[in-house]
């Protein structure tokens, strides 16, 4: 695994506010997630930061897993951050081209080890939801092939940005099963083909599931959080949040995964929140609905993945 | 709806039909293939996944034929097309696993079913048995537009089934969720040789798909180049397939590559050459996606009468596709073509 540990005590606890502002949260969650994933295992990643994660790893910790994108694509180099899973980033030098039912298929008869899944809801046992919050009748996206990876993958590594509203008591809806009533063999019993989440990646934290209650826990953090941030990340928590005992300092992300990223996403899509402050933004609001309009933001597109290109051949 | 798409095949309604499959040459217009295809009521479906080789311009043809009482059974939609549809009161019902709302960075991508579902206009919104429009925005003698939740796998085992010929396929997605609790069509059975659950998919046969290709020839050959999505079912499974194609060959181009063909002649009724019907979705090898569109479009569709003026712009302002391409321009497309083709390029 490309798992990066230190200890506090390497930092001066003055420097420590500062080495915290040099990262944004999607890139801390981006580069904790990166690191759960073994060389040579098969990798689904989802779309934005659930591609970034599996992009970074395959560029800087883990360079022969093989990546596998759910409209059909395989063995892909990642060049450029997946905006859906049919983009052509994937498709270009990918190992095989198929079909979604196949990508499933597969799925199901055990080829995928580990999948990268968002989420906005998630109760104790990793169950997930992503498509109503009732209380404020907002419909989300839906289970896309959430539903399905959650059953059948080996294990979910999920990468979101911490929000104390998305850990609650119940879901609104189970979208994707995590270990359903957190009872012994639960998943195994609903005959349910993978193994369920193992991870939830966030920048306040990398959190786990007991092997014995199947219970979130916090299993690590980053060097600047202390006693009274973790304080904080546990009051989010509708329940008595547990922490590790061995509770493990990770390395803040190094420079290679900034860079990775950096390329990866190189018109700030899921750097910056809303559409209007990125790139493409500033050209529609310009007006510059023109030639010289799409000039700048295609070139830009293009010569980031000139660049990988350029690294990973 | 569960009878009418799990019937089996009707064969002499089949060999009726058959009169378009067995053409030699079934190139038509846009216009033309939405006209004989689709009828008020009908359910169709569309090849592509998420944002590439979707045809748009399909939406808005259909848009301009006022086409009622639609329905559609999608993976992860064009929310785009979709959204269009609804906007105009077209679709009766959206079977669909993933549908883009509040992730386009602050906008909404699916802003017509947001206004569905809280203002009951264009049309109010039942979605997945979870939530409604409020009752005091829905006028009595309207029929809510109803929303049916899948996963992406289950809803292309339905069109596996369909090319099957049986009426259901089973799989292992989704037990303990609350997709199969809320979704009727789905069942979970304890499977009589292992007597473990098992969920049962219900066939879909839809009355059309219209499918985008790279490349296809005048019989009907149709080649895809990259992902193939459900294509290769939803082309079997449908009672009528219009292939939409960036490239009109001759056969024997076809026989050059013939491992890219994915609906061979058999399934299709017709062809229409249609470059870049895909936009603002890209088409691998051909376009890359234009983003800046896709989002400039959203931004002016997030109000009820931005949706409208977008729509007297570029669907009921250009009287085809054709027209519609003249109107983004030109060069603009072609530079999409390039930034795609410094990427990737159709073999042959």
């Amino acid at each position: 695994m490309g798992h990066l540990y230190t200890t506090r005590e390497k930092y001066a606890p003055e420097q420590l506010e500062e080495v915290k502002k040099k990262y944004t949260p999607p890139e801390l969650v981006c580069c904790a997630g990166s690191r759960e994933v073994i060389d040579r295992e098969v990798v689904f990643v989802g779309i934005g930061v659930s591609d970034l994660a599996g992009a970074v790893a395959k560029l800087v910790h883990t360079p022969n897993v093989i990546l596998v994108a759910e409209a059909g694509y395989i063995g892909f180099p990642s060049i450029a951050v997946l905006i859906s899973p049919a983009d052509n980033s994937a498709g270009v030098m990918a190992m095989c081209h198929q079909s979604l039912p196949e990508m499933f298929i597969d799925q199901q008869s055990g080829f995928v080890d580990v999948a990268y899944l968002g989420f906005a809801q998630m109760d104790k046992y990793g169950n997930v939801n992503v498509s109503y919050i009732t209380g404020q009748q907002v419909k989300m996206n839906g289970s896309g092939g959430g539903g399905d990876t959650a059953s059948s993958a080996g294990r979910v590594v999920y990468t979101v940005e911490f929000n104390p509203r998305q850990w609650v008591e119940k879901v609104d809806y189970i979208t994707e099963p995590g270990f359903l009533d957190g009872s012994r063999d639960a998943r195994k019993k609903a005959n349910l083909v993978g193994g369920g989440p193992s991870a939830v990646a966030t920048n306040r934290g990398v959190f786990r599931f007991s092997p014995e209650t199947h219970e979130l826990y916090l299993a690590e953090v980053f060097p600047w959080q202390d006693e009274e941030d973790i304080e904080e990340v546990r009051k989010s928590f509708p329940w008595d949040l547990k922490v590790a005992e061995g509770l493990k300092i990770m390395e803040p992300p190094t420079e290679r995964e900034l860079w990775a990223l950096r390329l990866m996403d190189s018109t700030s899509n899921y750097i910056l929140a809303s559409v209007l402050d990125r790139p493409i933004g500033k050209i529609i609001l310009a007006g510059r609905l023109n030639l010289e309009g799409y000039d700048e933001y295609l070139g830009m597109q293009e010569k980031a993945i000139r660049e990988i290109l350029e690294s990973v051949s | 709806m569960a009878t009418k798409e799990l019937r089996t095949i009707n064969y002499e309604e089949r060999a009726k039909d058959a009169d378009y499959k067995r053409k030699l040459n079934k190139v038509m217009t846009e216009k033309e293939a939405v006209e004989t295809f689709l009828h008020d009521g009908d359910s169709f479906c569309i090849g592509g996944f998420v944002m590439w080789r979707q045809p748009e311009s399909v939406f808005r043809e259909m848009a301009r034929q006022a086409k009622k009482n639609l329905s559609i059974i999608d993976e992860s939609g064009t929310f785009e097309g979709i959204d269009l549809l609804v906007e105009l009161g077209m679709l009766d019902r959206i079977d669909i696993a993933y549908a883009i709302t509040r992730q386009v960075g602050g906008i909404s991508g699916t802003p017509a079913v947001e206004r569905g579902l809280k203002e009951g206009l264009p049309r109010p919104v039942e979605a997945g048995g979870v939530m409604a429009t409020p009752k005091d925005k829905v006028k009595s003698d309207v029929t809510p537009l109803k929303i049916v939740d899948w996963t992406n796998f289950q809803v292309s085992l339905r069109f596996v089934a369909g090319a099957f010929n049986v009426p259901f396929m089973p799989c292992r997605s989704s037990f303990g969720t609350d997709i199969p609790r809320y979704n009727n069509d789905i069942r979970e059975i304890s499977d009589p040789y292992e007597n473990k659950p098992l969920i049962l998919i219900p066939a879909c046969k839809p009355d059309v798909a219209f499918i985008s290709v790279q490349r296809a020839d005048q019989r009907g050959n149709g080649q895809i180049w990259g992902f193939k999505g459900t294509d290769y079912w939803k082309g079997r499974a449908a009672k009528h397939v219009v292939l939409l194609t960036e490239e009109l060959v001759p056969t024997e181009k076809i026989y050059e590559n013939a491992g890219l063909t994915v609906i061979p002649a058999y399934c299709t009724d017709a062809v229409v050459h249609l470059p870049f019907n895909g936009h603002p979705t890209g088409c691998f090898g051909c376009y890359t996606v234009d983003s800046i569109n896709f989002i400039a479009l959203l931004l002016e569709r997030q109000s009820r009468d931005g949706a409208l003026e977008w729509l007297d712009e570029w669907v009921y302002g250009c009287k085809n596709h054709f027209e519609y391409c003249d109107k983004v321009g030109w060069e603009k497309l072609d530079r999409l073509a390039k930034s795609e083709h410094k990427l990737s390029r159709i073999p042959g």
